[in-house]
């Protein structure tokens, strides 16, 4: 129980990131110096936004011992919903609220089947993840959508005061994220769940009302992302955010949440995001090869989980 | 209520799953056939029984998976894996080598890396939902890497037999289902290693006290259907005209949808592998009714949808039923 101990220190997953984070920057400016220069950085960090945004509920869920495989196709259903409503001749703002809504309830749909049905959440959301992606192929006929308005493109790329719009969004959700998870009776009972969820039921939390806010609010910033994509690629269609799910998780259990509940902080879920981002973005602009990025991701994604399993047995062994 | 009268209770909900489902494909037999009668002809449901029979010769290894608690969506990405490595390895455009040192290979391979699954989730202690997802990406790339944007064309002629020959008027992978499904139900029911499955499956704990061998289980299930999948991809890829890396793709998906409709529970213990093979003949036909029905050519697009619906109304059945026996038990 040492871990529960508040005299001992606590980060030694994020200290470990953090090194793991500056060597590879060093090996990344040691063999392409422009990669780390600002010019190419500041370019390159208009691809972080939706994962950076998706990780933060991620990380809640998957403290809860859950998980959302559905994001990626609730991202293309409402990219595909806000293109029809474009291309229909509805404002873009209403646009957006309709885009909003679907990813709400969406999300809302996952968690009453997690929450108050009480069926896995991994069986749940595979299905979801094929339905979202079905209907927004169903609807849309899978074509793309284009031709947004240059005032629209802003949202995706402009920038306030030398900050990215897109990253002005994901630092208030961090804000609001961080102070939930660390400082409310709220982020307490997310960690309580994930510890034991019977207990937790009979401590009097709500398990289920949490699990299906949880899942609803993963839908809302699914359809946030899905905005941000849009804007940015000036497209939608039904093809979007597919593997992003993968991203995602991997960001988020690489930050040290544990994929049994319990355990996680959103300084991790950051390390984990900014980890996943470089080594992205290095493998592409080294070898400029896609393929190269799935391996990494999918190697990754498995080493990180199976690094997880053995630091907590040593830990455990002390 | 004694253990044996619950465990005969379960199982026979899990029966009536299969009547359920063998009762719907019948009714959406009939109303298709009687709708148009094309359908019924003896080369579309030739056609469709080709198509199932890969589906079915991988949910088989699928619902030992997850009888035993667990998850394989790596399934599809392994199947574009291994066609890329069997065209690569007997196309005279390529390496060109004997068909049986391809078979070998490929067979090898996809065991191997059903493997290396088993022993991640067994020894490594990672979840089989992150490993499988990771090998879902990772196989996916290294397909991609392998076929770099190329066709392969041209098969050898002894590798097409296995997708357009026929042994008495059969193709040859519908023998080859028939022969894995087989198999699989008897080893299910008849042999103490199905039996086992089942008993780690519905109380793992319980099995681990009665000195079961769990891991072992596990490890064997994975690559089952790691060799299970190298099968489907051998009776299968010869059947189409060219080889590239999207082979496969979003194959785990129809294959877990089958399986769960068929009545096989994701907590484990609980399902038949003949409810699978229903699962996996009424999925095929809704992909064929969407065709035949007439909606129009855009009622493909809805194919996916409509899979994914599959799942959420049988995990609602499900639900019902389990808490209907649930009631009764406490009763």
């Amino acid at each position: 129980m040492s871990r529960l101990k508040l005299s001992t220190f606590q980060y030694w997953h994020e200290v470990v990131l953090f090194a793991l984070l500056v060597g590879l920057m060093l090996t990344a400016g040691y063999i392409a110096p422009t990669f780390t220069g600002l010019p190419a950085q500041s370019e390159m960090s208009t691809h972080v936004w939706e994962l950076a945004l998706l990780a933060l509920p991620m990380t809640f869920i998957i403290i809860t011992a859950g998980i959302d495989l559905s994001i990626g196709s609730t991202m293309a259903l409402c990219a595909v919903v806000f293109g029809m409503g474009f291309e229909a001749g509805i404002s873009l703002w209403i646009c957006a609220g309709l885009a909003l809504l679907t990813g709400t309830c969406a999300g809302a749909l996952n968690g009453v089947f997690v929450g108050y049905l009480r069926v896995h959440p991994l069986i749940v959301t595979l299905a979801t993840m094929a339905v979202y992606r079905g209907v927004a192929e169903g609807v849309s006929h899978a074509r793309p959508i284009s031709g947004f308005p240059d005032s629209f493109a802003v949202i995706g790329r402009g920038t306030v005061l030398g900050l990215p719009i897109p990253g002005l969004f994901f630092i208030v959700a961090l804000v609001v994220a961080i102070v939930a998870l660390s400082k409310t009776p709220f982020g307490r009972s997310v960690y309580a769940i994930g510890h034991n969820e019977n207990t937790s039921r009979f401590s009097g939390i709500s398990v289920d009302k949490i699990k299906l806010l949880l899942y609803t609010l993963s839908g809302t910033a699914a359809a946030m992302a899905a905005i941000m994509f849009v804007a940015r690629r000036n497209t939608a269609k039904a093809d979007i955010g597919q593997g992003m799910e993968l991203d995602v998780i991997t960001a988020v259990v690489l930050g040290g949440t544990s994929i049994y509940g319990g355990k996680g902080r959103i300084a991790g879920t950051l390390l984990g995001i900014l980890l996943i981002h470089e080594t992205r973005e290095f493998v592409s602009w080294q070898w400029s090869k896609d393929e190269y990025n799935a391996i990494v991701v999918g190697v990754l994604l498995i080493v990180s989980v199976l690094l997880n399993t053995v630091l907590a047995k040593r830990r455990v062994g002390d | 209520m004694s253990k044996n009268a619950i465990i005969s209770k379960l199982g026979v909900l899990a029966q009536k799953r299969e009547y359920g489902v063998l009762a719907l494909l019948v009714v959406t037999f009939i109303t298709v056939g009687s709708q148009n009668h094309a359908f019924l002809a003896m080369g579309n449901l030739k056609d469709m029984l080709v198509a199932c029979a890969p589906v079915a010769i991988i949910a088989c290894g699928m619902t030992f998976v997850l009888l035993l608690g667990e998850i394989d969506i790596s399934v599809g990405s392994m199947m574009g894996l291994l066609a890329a490595v069997i065209g690569i390895l007997t196309s005279p455009q390529h390496m060109g080598l004997p068909v049986g040192v391809g078979i070998c290979i490929t067979l090898l391979l996809g065991t191997g890396l059903g493997l290396i699954n088993g022993l991640l989730v067994t020894f490594g202690k990672v979840p089989s939902i992150i490993v499988t997802l990771g090998m879902l990406t990772a196989l996916r790339g290294i397909t991609e890497l392998l076929m770099a944007g190329r066709w392969i064309t041209q098969l050898p002629p002894g590798l097409r037999v296995l997708g357009v020959g026929t042994i008495l008027g059969v193709p040859v992978c519908i023998w080859v289902a028939v022969v894995v499904a087989a198999a699989s139900i008897l080893m299910a029911r008849e042999t103490p290693l199905g039996r086992r499955i089942y008993a780690v499956g519905s109380n793992s704990k319980a099995a681990l006290v009665a000195g079961l061998p769990e891991r072992r289980l596990k490890i064997f299930a994975f690559a089952l259907t790691g060799f299970l999948t190298a099968v489907a991809t051998l009776v299968s890829v010869p059947l189409l005209s060219v080889i590239e890396s999207g082979i496969g793709n979003s194959l785990e998906m129809l294959v877990v949808t089958c399986v769960v409709v068929g009545g096989t529970s994701t907590n484990g213990g609980r399902g038949t592998i003949i409810g699978s093979i229903l699962g996996v003949l009424l999925l095929g036909m809704v992909r064929t009714d969407l065709i035949f029905l007439r909606l129009g050519e855009t009622s493909t697009y809805w194919e996916r949808a409509i899979q994914g619906a599959f799942i959420l109304v049988a995990v609602l059945i499900d639900h019902i039923a389990r808490r209907r026996s649930n009631l009764e038990v406490t009763q």
